[in-house]
């Protein structure tokens, strides 16, 4: 007789927001085993931007691979394309590349944790966390005129620029934020409920973090210092208050936690990068066609956002290579499941935050 | 049947479906359900099962693995029934027209009856949509609607009709 | 970023000779195509707390040379491989096909011919 049996979740199942399918392989209640089809929303997005798109226009296609960290898809697109053009931005225009960068990792950390709460039973928690992340979602309609898929960034500086209005409906807002995450921070930690269904479930230990080179807060939450804003130099992190969030123990607490004490940072590089933006102008003309290969590596919300790209002097260019931090988490989060609850498994997903729009473009 | 006719259109229960979208449009459909925007004061809930649901709501522009699904989640919602397709990708295909893994928008595959505009739409949009998909929930019978492109037919077994093999695998090979 | 030249038949020497778990940080396989059947791989690696240390192994090959596979160094490189096998319909030791493509999806599309 078979001892094991298995279990399928998704491709459509209510704490999905995207499809994928597990085959979980269980003993009992433990899961010993796990497959995964990521493959249900490739698109082809990478062949399109070699082929029907121009150049100037591909960093409004690659902003369509993700709606969440759409703004870092077109900021890695469009530093590796000035880079390949010969082009420094002025500062102004690196501020307010940041300062968006850095509202969408809050709403979308905002949003995983709503995600996690709700997953884990926890419906008023995911209404409450949803409130609050409207406040960034208003300052960036305010500042980008869209509330998700803001076209924000192009080649040669940003579309629209950041006035003191703006400025105070920045400050204000995030004021109010920064209490509702102090009360957010306190209740992940000491509620009781949430505790039970987040200490010490769907641990990553250091060493198979290593291992299976986990990135992002998945990697950050088992004590692996990694974050590519202390790894490159494109933007002057370190002058704004950027400090690496690390936790230790690498459950689903400390993803949690990870996430929210980022967001805390996040939101007082935000009033660093308000408080002192430069002047100079918002938008440069650049000229030329890329000719070359260059990479470039952005810290999405979920980890490392990798782009490589070729050109040969044309309008057209020869190769764009997307590699997504779900992509190459998916190793490291299939570890994760082996030898927790088959309950555990969609509060254990969550946590990861995973994206398959990304990760199969 | 009058009855329920009441009660269907003051509490439509959603079912949705990634059908190949970047998240924008989900994410907003989340957001129209918090507390901001409020969806539930129509009597919404999102549920997760097709056999409870009345409002199918699709976004993303069809890919090729997510075909079958599709029609097979809309052919197990009972009628009457509504779709609704959020945002310009999942309308006509948008940014992603002309892709090689994608079809050009859901209406190939199952008539839909309310398109909502956007790239992501916005919850207002999303609202209003669902507004518009009430009314015209009122007016539908408990007709059966075919999708227009099946993988499998629709059988007569024994003077019932079977639904069970309209939305049959592209291939036999299951993997 | 530091390119070095490899082939495909020392490739698992090289990289079994630089790869550090608790150094290197895998960031992915690449492929370009670069027409008349001809295909440069690439494998990426970047340093842990390094500011911009970026190394990129390549290699030259066609399409039906197989290409090895790294599992056994790294466990995480199969995500990147089945995406070669699929989008470049290159031959992988033990990666599947059907990570993304499926049956009458176009084969290898991102090939200089399609």
């Amino acid at each position: 007789m078979k001892k094991t049996i298995q279990i399928p979740l998704g491709s459509q199942h209510i704490s999905l927001l995207e499809p994928i399918r597990f085959k979980f392989e269980c003993e009992n209640e433990t899961i010993i085993g796990v497959d995964a089809d990521v493959g249900f929303v490739h698109r082809g997005v990478e062949l399109a931007c070699t082929r029907s798109f121009e150049f100037k226009q591909v960093g409004y296609v690659v902003a369509r691979v993700c709606g969440l960290c759409a703004i870092t898809h077109s900021l890695a697109y469009t530093l590796a394309a000035e880079k390949l053009l010969g082009y420094v931005a002025n500062d102004r225009i690196k501020y307010l590349r940041m300062l968006m960068v850095e509202l969408d990792r809050i709403h979308s950390h905002l949003l995983c944790l709503a995600h996690t709460a709700e997953n884990a039973g926890f419906e008023a928690l995911f209404m409450q966390i949803m409130g609050d992340r409207e406040l960034v979602m208003e300052v960036q309609e305010a500042i980008s005129g869209n509330r998700v898929q803001f076209d924000y960034i192009c080649i040669g500086g940003v579309n629209r620029d950041l006035t003191s209005e703006l400025c105070d409906l920045v400050r204000k807002n995030l004021m109010i934020l920064s209490e509702k995450v102090e009360v957010l921070i306190g209740l992940f930690d000491n509620n009781w409920s949430l505790s039970l269904k987040y200490k010490g479930i769907g641990v990553l230990s250091l060493e198979d973090a290593y291992t299976y080179n986990a990135l992002g807060p998945l990697a950050r939450a088992s004590g692996l210092a990694t974050d590519v804003r202390a790894e490159t130099s494109d933007f002057p992190y370190e002058a704004l208050g950027y400090t690496m969030i690390v936790e230790s123990t690498g459950d689903i607490h400390a993803r949690n936690f990870v996430r929210l004490r980022e967001i805390v940072n996040s939101i007082a590089m935000c009033r660093n990068i308000v408080d002192n933006l430069p002047m100079g102008e918002i938008q440069e003309k650049v000229k030329g066609k890329p000719k070359g290969e260059e990479i470039v590596r952005i810290e999405a919300p979920r980890g490392e956002l990798f782009y490589l790209v070729r050109g040969n002097g044309a309008n057209i260019l020869e190769r764009v290579r997307i590699k997504t931090p779900t992509f190459s988490g998916i190793p490291a989060m299939m570890e994760v499941f082996k030898g927790s609850q088959y309950a555990d498994a969609p509060a254990i997903l969550a946590s990861f935050d995973p994206c398959m729009s990304c990760t199969a473009k | 049947m009058k009855f329920f006719t009441t009660f269907r259109k003051k509490s439509p229960w959603i079912l949705h479906y990634n059908a190949g979208s970047c998240n924008g449009c989900d994410i907003e459909i989340l957001a129209a359900l918090g507390p901001k925007f409020d969806l539930e004061r129509f009597g919404v809930i999102n549920t997760g099962n097709p056999k409870q649901s009345d409002i199918f709501l699709v976004t993303g522009p069809v890919t090729y693995r997510s075909r079958e699904r599709l029609v097979e989640l809309y052919t197990q919602i009972p009628e009457p029934k509504v779709v609704v397709a959020v945002g310009s990708c999942t309308s006509t295909g948008g940014v992603f027209r002309g892709m090689y893994n994608t079809e050009d928008g859901i209406d190939r595959y199952i008539p839909v009856d309310v398109y909502v505009a956007g790239c992501a739409s916005s919850p207002q949009l999303i609202i209003d949509g669902l507004v518009t998909a009430l009314e015209i929930l009122e007016t539908k019978s408990k007709a059966i609607e075919k999708p227009f492109k099946l993988f499998g037919a629709i059988e007569t077994i024994g003077n019932k009709l079977s639904r069970l093999n309209m939305a049959r695998k592209v291939d036999n090979d299951e993997n | 970023m530091t390119k070095i030249e490899t082939t495909l038949s020392t490739l698992l020497l090289d990289i079994g000779a630089f790869y550090k778990p608790k150094e290197w940080h895998f960031l992915t396989v690449n492929g370009i195509d670069l027409g008349e059947g001809k295909i440069e791989l690439q494998w990426i690696f970047s340093k842990y707390g390094v500011k911009d240390e970026v190394v990129l192994y390549y290699a030259l090959s066609d399409y039906e040379t197989p290409v090895p596979s790294l599992v056994a160094l790294i466990p995480s490189s199969t995500m990147g491989e089945r995406e070669i096998v699929d989008m470049f319909g290159l031959t992988v030791e033990g990666a599947q096909k059907g990570l993304y493509l499926d049956k009458d999806s176009l084969p290898h599309p991102l090939r200089g011919d399609v």
